[in-house]
């Protein structure tokens, strides 16, 4: 540190040797309170990714040590079936749940901006299916629900006094549709996004539009929409991550096996199987590496086509 | 000002730090210091399920209540954690002084030098055998090396209520004379009268039951080296499949759609009382018992035509191993030989990891036995008598090729392609799964 001061004193600027050094034991304590973060962030995530890096360019069985293979695992790849079924499984997933989601958490978040009694217990009961997310108890009441002779088939045959007797679960053509129900069920944190959003526009806009005598869609239209995009934005950016890798959920419901007929075997579930159940980490590896790419294509997409549809409050002042 | 913030915030940061340490310490010290100088400490992990996991317990506490310088940690997890965290164990050397081991992995294992050959301890009397029969231990050997001691014996079987046969006024099945043929006629005729479906072969892994098959015509489904199929006649697989379609469309066989999706105990078709039978490993008899309504019996799967050799074979159901890399493995050895041999420890075990293979301590247990359990002994008598020799572990490759079979099998059954196209698909992609 001396030593530089000396080197250099023409980018000194003026700055006398002891303020520099007050200023570095200043840092210094900034970086003492920050270091457990940055521990965990370079042991738990940058370290880790790194070696995956490494990884996929080996074949790892983890009780041997890992052996370069070149590209081996990206070639492999592309021979595996159920590498292109799981893919597939999850476009499916992603594509279909994840509007539906924005959708629900959306027209819930519009239901709940308003001063009604007891609103905040209605926020909270909504959020709950959040919380318990990929929990045992999840996969126990979706067997339930959607079994044979399950919750759904019963009222399905009560309410239109048919005899339907269809395993929602165990069918192949079905089984996803019950995942994809799963996560538009747990909205619950997009629409407290979606719903801080809606208290941030301001109510002069609205009074405004009644005193020129705008109807509710108008004012939706005209208001609340745009106002809301820079929220749509982030909301379906975290989305297409969530949906993408999504895991837990289809672990659970399917007992870890991708069940019936890899149907529900979700990309992260296969990486998993090829992880943990074959023990082939680098071919796991290398499918992981795939998947950042292909989210991080889908958030480029997204960010990109964003200039022409989310509006920001201090561009629109220009 | 600031000289004096920045003072506050490091003698904050001491503190803090100061606090933090001197909780570890103590908490090190409360750890560490129960019984004197000659403390030793011993891990100790298996795989299991809650009844398994407080019998365990209940063995290691009583371990420690007649060794009070021995201070055990116990370490459960359901089967697939427990490979998952075995591995990164492994990974990161820190595996446990004594782990259950699987006849699956075993020769993994000690290809990699990561267990401890137990003949030392055999040879100076800290693990003893005296009592039992080498068929138990032949398991546990690689290269006339030992390196796993099964914990328990177990058999593949069919498994039914016998309520459901005297309803329908059908006389039960003899083991060792009752054929395919006759099981499907019983399954049939149990199903006109009473209304009880037949479970498809061993949906969670229908490999199990086509191997039991298989090693009838006197083949097996792995080739000895691991590397291919071991037969190449196709005729009991095509009747595997055809005979369960045949069942299908009578009404009999339970959907795939159903059967195939993955439930616990208590969801279960024989628990629900929608079927007469089901296939089980017999150490699953007692969690299976717990949910049915009736009590249930075991026999040996059915005979294919001209059979060659039976089927069914003895797997030792787990073992204990101490890997290569256990700080105390004395400790762990003696640990072994109470688990084995002692009569209080096995009497808190009652055979739950199946039956025990040391002849007096089965004889001791027989006596005081559980319903369940004397159903269990019975059976795994039996089958000493009406069984082949083990096949060599699975090959590494058996869990794509288990996954194969099961995916194909689902797919004859959901009519989704025909019997001869699933066939081909197990012969031409499982040889080269196993070829890799």
């Amino acid at each position: 540190m001396t030593s530089l001061t000396k080197d250099s004193p023409g980018k000194d600027l003026g700055k006398s040797l002891s303020e520099r050094k007050a200023l570095f034991r200043e840092n210094l304590a900034g970086y003492a309170f920050i270091a457990p973060w940055l521990i965990g962030f370079f042991a738990f995530s940058i370290i880790p990714i790194l070696t995956s890096l490494y990884y996929s360019f080996t074949s790892y069985d983890i009780l041997g040590s890992p052996v370069l293979n070149g590209v081996d695992n990206f070639k492999n790849m592309v021979q595996d079936k159920l590498f292109w079924k799981s893919l597939a499984v999850t476009f499916n997933y992603a594509f279909i749940s994840v509007p539906l989601r924005l959708l629900f958490a959306f027209f819930v978040a519009l239901m709940f901006n308003r001063d009604v009694k007891g609103i905040r217990l209605y926020q909270m009961v909504y959020y709950i299916p959040s919380i318990v997310g990929g929990s045992i108890a999840v996969a126990v009441m979706w067997r339930r629900l959607f079994m044979a002779d399950g919750a759904v088939n019963s009222v399905i045959n009560l309410l239109f006094g048919l005899d339907v007797s269809t395993s929602w679960i165990g069918k192949p053509e079905t089984a996803l549709w019950t995942l994809i129900l799963l996560a538009t069920w747990q909205f619950g944190s997009s629409m407290l996004i979606f719903l801080a959003g809606l208290k941030q526009i301001p109510h002069f806009y609205y009074e405004a539009a009644d005193i020129d005598g705008a109807n509710r869609f108008r004012k939706f239209v005209s208001i609340t929409f745009p106002h809301l995009t820079p929220v749509i934005f982030f909301n379906l950016i975290m989305q297409i991550i969530a949906g993408f890798t999504v895991f837990t959920q289809a672990f659970v419901v399917s007992g870890g096996s991708g069940d019936p007929l890899n149907s529900t075997l979700v990309y992260a579930l296969y990486l998993y199987q090829r992880a943990f159940k074959y023990y082939e980490m680098g071919y796991s590896s290398a499918m992981a590496w795939v998947l950042v790419l292909i989210v991080g294509l889908f958030t480029a997409i997204v960010f990109k086509s964003s200039s022409s549809w989310v509006y920001y409050e201090s561009k629109e002042g220009n | 000002m600031q000289k004096r913030s920045y003072r506050i915030v490091l003698i904050l940061s001491v503190v803090l730090f100061a606090f933090t340490s001197q909780l570890f310490a103590t908490g090190q010290t409360e750890a560490g210091s129960s019984d004197g100088p000659e403390e030793s400490y011993m891990r100790l992990a298996w795989w299991g399920n809650p009844v398994r996991d407080e019998k365990t317990i209940g063995v290691a506490n009583l371990y420690m209540d007649n060794n009070p310088n021995v201070k055990i940690e116990t370490e459960t997890t359901g089967w697939g954690g427990y490979w998952d965290r075995i591995n990164t164990q492994v990974a990161s050397a820190s595996l446990p002084d004594i782990m259950q081991h699987d006849y699956a992995y075993m020769l993994q294992f000690v290809q990699r030098n990561i267990l401890t050959d137990l003949t030392p301890y055999v040879d100076s009397g800290v693990i003893e055998l005296g009592k039992v029969s080498e068929t138990f231990l032949s398991g546990g050997r690689v290269d006339g090396k030992l390196y796993g001691i099964s914990l328990g014996t177990n058999a593949f079987s069919l498994v039914y209520d016998p309520t459901v046969l005297a309803a329908a006024g059908i006389a039960e099945p003899d083991s060792t004379s009752w054929t395919l043929k006759d099981f499907e006629e019983i399954s049939m005729e149990i199903y006109k009268k009473t209304g009880k479906q037949t479970m498809p072969f061993s949906t969670t892994d229908p490999k199990v039951f086509f191997d039991n098959l298989i090693r009838q015509t006197g083949a097996s489904t792995y080739a000895k080296d691991g590397k291919s199929l071991g037969f190449t006649d196709t005729t009991v697989l095509k009747e595997f499949y055809n005979m369960q379609l045949r069942l299908l469309e009578a009404g009999v066989l339970v959907a795939p759609e159903i059967a195939f999706v993955t439930v616990t105990a208590e969801e279960g078709q024989l628990a629900q009382g929608n079927v007469w039978c089901d296939y089980i490993w017999s150490n699953q008899l007692a969690s299976t018992q717990a949910v049915a309504e009736n009590p249930l019996k075991m026999v040996l799967l059915p005979q294919i035509e001209n059979a060659k050799r039976p089927g069914t074979f003895l797997k030792p159901s787990m073992f204990f191993s101490i890997p290569a890399s256990a700080e105390n493995p004395d400790e762990a050895a003696r640990f072994l030989n109470f688990f084995l041999n002692d009569g209080a420890a096995n009497d808190i075990l009652a055979a739950e990891r199946g039956v025990p293979i040391p002849s007096d301590v089965r004889e001791a247990l027989k006596a005081s036995a559980s319903d369940v359990n004397k159903v269990v002994f019975d059976y795994i008598g039996l089958v000493a008598d009406n069984s082949s020799a083990i096949d060599p572990p699975d090959p590494k490759a058996s869990g794509e090729f288990l996954k194969l079979f099961r995916d194909t099998t689902q797919e004859v059954l959901m009519g989704l392609i025909s019997v001869d196209q699933g066939v081909e698909k197990i012969m031409k992609d499982g040889n080269a799964i196993l070829a890799k």
